[in-house]
């Protein structure tokens, strides 16, 4: 039981700094950002550059992760998302592009990073292990404070600052915001490259533990929808209330299901099917997203 | 208009582009030979490792002069096709081989290609070399498809026979992704366990390819404390990481797959905690590697920047597919002599220490020669590269 | 019905059905390029799947889940054949009712979910339907279903309606015909739909449900049909891959696929019947068309996905109305 619970919060920590990222986007821009996972394995690409070939300490390789994605995702905002936004006659055209984004990252990750899977050395040694009811390596348990810390910090930027109060309005509504005085076009690049920048950040988190490759960007993309959709489209909170659910979702559908072999996952993926279809609005969204 | 002016030139400059590859290496005659394989996308590491060592091979050829088949000397071509891993597009690539009046292809990497893509091989009397296992692609009625590596229903029980004499193993878990190749595999060597004697303790517990953390995955696993764990049809991208949880969670038995890793990916992903981890490999161990071998890890690096161990199965391919058709040049348009020169077809393996031989097998698996004799070399991996374990014959 | 066409239009259909049936077999034999017709085949395939995904645009809906849809066909279509016994031209239709009822019964429930949380659940369902086909007895698995055979002749009467595949010299040429008149068929049963009065009522309710809804329109019943429509033709496409390849497996239709659906629609253009067509063409055939580039294949293909998008956002066909006179 208590390794479960421990997976669990594991699980959901990084779960939900994925899906804050992407909810970041949705919420602002209506964008759903199939890109997302690509994102995330770029920043960890980073951090292995960084940190696993060049010996640069840690903290500073994550840095770079920040850096890179934040850039990255600005630029992607202010000359690709914003035209075709303004452009497009159904908003929701912006999916072909965020696909076609998802595409040309892969090839470019391909190209610059190559097709092995990376890990870097461990960040720390050892394991906790508490009478065998319990095991936990201390790595996992830093990488899962560490996120938790940066979701409290995130949540600090968008309650108490400047920003985050821009983004906050610009999220609720977008004419509003702007005859208030919010720059619009100015808050949607900062809110896309803070969005993609947290991908980053747990891209070069999670290296540490999972490694990375560039397999990973498509499905750590659909995994960030469902825990968005579970918890709410463009809700802070319910991204990360569904990144803790599908986390726990998988730890105790694993330990109970377990015997089923092969039909667990289906067995998630069904439930997590009715839960949609009662609750269509997931826990906190606003209905019909 | 203007459309059909850009589109007529955009055309123009790939055609342009196409003859200008095609002529680059036109002073001897050029052999094709396709590669039809997944190239891009979450997979790409299967089929880049295939496509490396034959594109390293063929430059290697061509830069030292070409090939001699019946006389004429050859210059090799690689013609490569990404099916990203869609059955559907493998077809489309088989197609293309056909249309480039290609024989003999490698590929598809994955069961349900090699599947998709028969019919078009059959049709147009084109050779593949899948590396996938489902016997019926090999079995007559199918008469194209030449298994290109050892199958894991014939690697397992030499490891698990192994294993059970020499270390005392009694009791094996499998754990696989839910996917068709890793499940099939599973299958297979559960049986071979069964058959073997072993008592299988665990074997339906499975996890998604996108996993990212294989704790939760792995702990009723290592609840029925087997002697050995199997990671069957494990993608080198997941076992660093299955080694290491496994060992995390207090695991202390064996843990072994029918698959061919790298051992730079295990070193970086695993470290010291994937010392022991039993795999399949080629001729890769400083012991069994000839000077060819060593040569063509060192073009292959300089080629490409760095070497992957997978390689070390897949040069083989290539190999075979000109040294039959050196054994019988008729076999250059005709794939029917082809198949008959299989049955007789034996070459000295250049890339392996001692008299091991090329030639054909699988009558004791298929009931037709229609598989690669590569030689089945089970390594052990310690602290950062593969020591040989032992090797074996698949007949 | 033919009076409500423009003669133009009917100019139009003309050059199009000649350039397919005639044009291509010809410009094929001229060329030499024998390896388009299954690259077009494909394309006529996808096309009718993609078709679907557009119709449940049409009541605006995002639909993520035509793979779901295709692997069930594929497989309907397989067993029938295989483990039963049926001609592969009668399993065909079938595999299209039953990827019909599927949505229907799924339908009931999913379809008052709007806007990205239908688009999600739908992607769901594509998850869920492999997984399904991976524990199923019935699918045999993970090791899929292999060596189906070929279409067999087909006679009323004794009179030979279609011919026996297996038998023929070139079953690439025989595939490509058939594609191309299903997709004509699906076609033209799509623009005769857009152009009754349930087409009135679809886009009523793509500006406004509620409205829709006051005026006195059965909106759950229309999502439904429409739904069960889509999925039909998404039954058909598979079928018919499925017996291309002669193997099915769970992996043969995925969430790639179903995101490319919906992607092809994007592209061809949302507000335009024949977008998905045109979609599919540029996205598959343009995938075939760059394989010189090698290692490259994948950016330059993502990069002019990307301009595409970057300037003409509401799909190739919009270019019409935007340069005005031009063509």
């Amino acid at each position: 039981m208590e390794q479960i619970l421990a997976n669990g919060v594991y699980l959901g920590s990084q779960y939900a700094m994925i899906a804050l990222g992407l909810t970041l986007i949705f919420a602002l821009m209506n964008v759903l950002n199939f890109a997302h996972g690509q994102m995330y394995v770029i920043g960890g690409f980073v951090t292995y550059t960084f940190y696993g070939q060049w010996g640069v300490p840690f903290v500073l390789a994550l840095v770079m992760s920040c850096v890179t994605l934040a850039i990255l995702g600005a630029l992607i905002e202010r000359f690709l998302f914003a035209p075709v936004i303004k452009g497009s006659a159904r908003e929701e055209s912006t999916m072909l592009l965020a696909a076609g984004i998802a595409f040309f990252l892969d090839a470019v990750i391909l190209l610059v990073f190559g097709e092995k899977q990376r890990g870097v050395p461990k960040i720390v040694d050892g394991v906790f292990n508490y009478d065998f009811r319990l095991i936990m390596p201390y790595d996992r348990i830093l990488i899962c404070v560490l996120a938790i810390l940066s979701i409290v910090a995130f949540i600090g930027l968008m309650q108490y600052t400047k920003t985050g109060r821009a983004l906050r309005a610009l999220a609720q509504d977008r004419t509003a915001a702007q005859l208030m005085g919010v720059n619009v076009d100015r808050y949607s690049m900062i809110g896309f490259a803070l969005g993609a920048m947290l991908a980053g950040l747990v891209g070069g988190l999670l290296v540490t533990i999972t490694g990375v490759n560039l397999g990973m960007g498509g499905p750590t993309s659909i995994k960030a929808f469902m825990m968005v959709m579970i918890g709410g489209a463009g809700v802070i909170s319910g991204a990360i209330w569904g990144g803790i659910i599908l986390g726990f979702m998988e730890a105790i559908g694993l330990a109970l299901l377990y015997q089923y072999g092969d039909i667990t996952y289906l067995l998630i993926f069904v439930s997590l099917m009715i839960f949609l279809a009662i609750r269509p609005q997931g826990l906190m969204g606003k209905p019909w997203g | 208009m203007q459309r059909r002016t850009l589109m007529k030139a955009t055309l123009t400059a790939v055609s342009l582009i196409a003859l200008q590859a095609t002529a680059a290496l036109a002073e001897n005659t050029v052999l094709k030979i396709g590669f039809v394989g997944v190239t891009s996308g979450p997979a790409a590491a299967w089929g880049i490792s295939n496509q490396r060592s034959m594109e390293t091979r063929a430059a290697w050829i061509n830069e030292t002069g070409g090939y001699e088949i019946g006389g004429t000397t050859y210059d090799i071509e690689i013609v490569s096709f990404d099916d990203q891993k869609d059955p559907k597009r493998a077809i489309a690539g088989m197609e293309k081989m056909a249309q480039e009046g290609i024989h003999y292809v490698v590929g598809p990497n994955v069961d349900d290609g090699a599947a998709a893509v028969r019919p078009v091989a059959e049709s147009n009397g084109i050779m593949y070399f899948p590396y996938a296992f489902p016997k019926s692609l090999y079995e007559a009625p199918a008469s194209n498809a030449v298994l290109g590596m050892v199958a894991n229903y014939q690697s397992g029980p030499a490891i698990y026979k192994y294993l059970m004499e020499d270390k005392g193993v009694k009791t094996v878990a499998f754990i696989a992704a839910n996917e068709s190749d890793p499940l099939s595999q599973r299958d297979g060597g559960v049986e071979a366990a069964k058959a073997l004697g072993l008592e299988v303790v665990s074997d339906n517990v499975t996890y998604q390819v996108d996993t990212t953390d294989f704790t939760p995955v792995l702990t009723p696993v290592m609840r029925s404390r087997p002697d050995l764990l199997v990671l069957s049809g494990v993608s080198p991208a997941n076992a660093p990481q299955l080694i290491r949880s496994a060992r995390e969670l207090g695991f202390q038995g064996l843990i072994s797959t029918e698959t061919a890793q790298d051992a730079g990916v295990l070193a970086e992903g695993a470290g010291d905690l994937a010392n022991g981890f039993i795999s399949v490999g080629g001729a890769s161990t400083p012991e069994l590697a000839s000077p060819m071998m060593n040569e063509f890890v060192e073009r292959y690096t300089t080629m490409f920047g760095e070497y992957n161990d997978e390689s070390n199965t897949k040069v083989y391919a290539l190999e075979y597919i000109l040294e039959t058709l050196k054994a019988d040049p008729s076999a250059l348009t005709d794939v029917g002599a082809f198949q008959a020169t299989m049955d007789s077809f034996e070459a000295p393996n250049p890339y392996m220490n001692g008299d091991a031989k090329l030639r054909y097998v699988g009558m004791s698996s298929f009931g037709q020669k229609r598989q690669v004799a590569v030689p089945l070399v089970v390594n052990v991996y310690q602290d950062g590269a593969f020591e040989t374990l032992f090797v074996a014959e698949v007949d | 019905m033919m009076l409500g066409f423009t003669s133009k239009q009917l100019v139009g259909v003309g050059i199009f059905l000649f350039m397919i049936f005639i044009g291509v077999p010809l410009i094929i034999g001229a060329t030499g390029r024998w390896d388009f017709y299954f690259t077009l085949t494909s394309v006529a395939l996808l096309a009718i799947a993609s078709a679907g995904v557009w119709l449940t645009f049409y009541i605006g809906r995002i639909n993520i889940g035509q793979g779901a849809f295709a692997l069930i066909g594929a497989y309907v279509s397989a067993i029938l054949v295989v483990k039963a016994g049926w001609s592969f031209w009668i399993s065909l239709p079938a595999a299209g009712l039953f990827a019909a009822i599927v949505a229907i019964l799924i339908g009931l429930p999913i379809l008052r979910l709007r806007g990205v949380y239908f688009a999600m659940i739908t992607l769901v369902l594509t998850q869920v339907v492999t997984l399904t086909a991976l524990a199923l007895p019935i699918t045999n698995g993970a090791k899929g279903i292999s060596n189906i055979p070929l279409p067999s002749s087909i006679s009323v009467f004794g009179i030979p309606i279609l011919p026996d595949f297996a038998a023929m010299e070139n079953t690439k040429l025989a595939f490509y015909y058939t594609a191309c008149i299903i997709m004509i068929l699906t076609y033209a049963a799509l623009y005769r739909l857009v152009n009754s009065r349930l087409g009135h009522l679809c886009r009523s309710m793509q500006q406004n449900e509620e409205l829709a809804s006051s005026i006195g329109v059965n909106i759950s019943y229309i999502r439904v049909v429409i739904f069960a429509i889509s999925s039909f033709f998404g039954g058909l496409g598979g079928a018919m891959f499925g017996s291309i390849a002669q193997s099915v497996y769970p992996s043969s239709f995925q969430v790639a696929d179903s995101v490319n659906f919906m992607l092809n629609c994007f592209l061809g253009g949302l507000g335009f019947v024949f977008g998905p067509m045109l979609g599919t063409l540029v996205l598959y055939f343009g995938w075939d068309l760059l394989f010189e580039f090698g290692k490259y294949q994948m950016l330059i293909y993502s990069t002019v996905l990307i301009i595409i998008i970057r300037f003409l956002p509401n799909g190739l066909l919009s270019i019409r109305f935007g340069k005005g006179g031009d063509k």
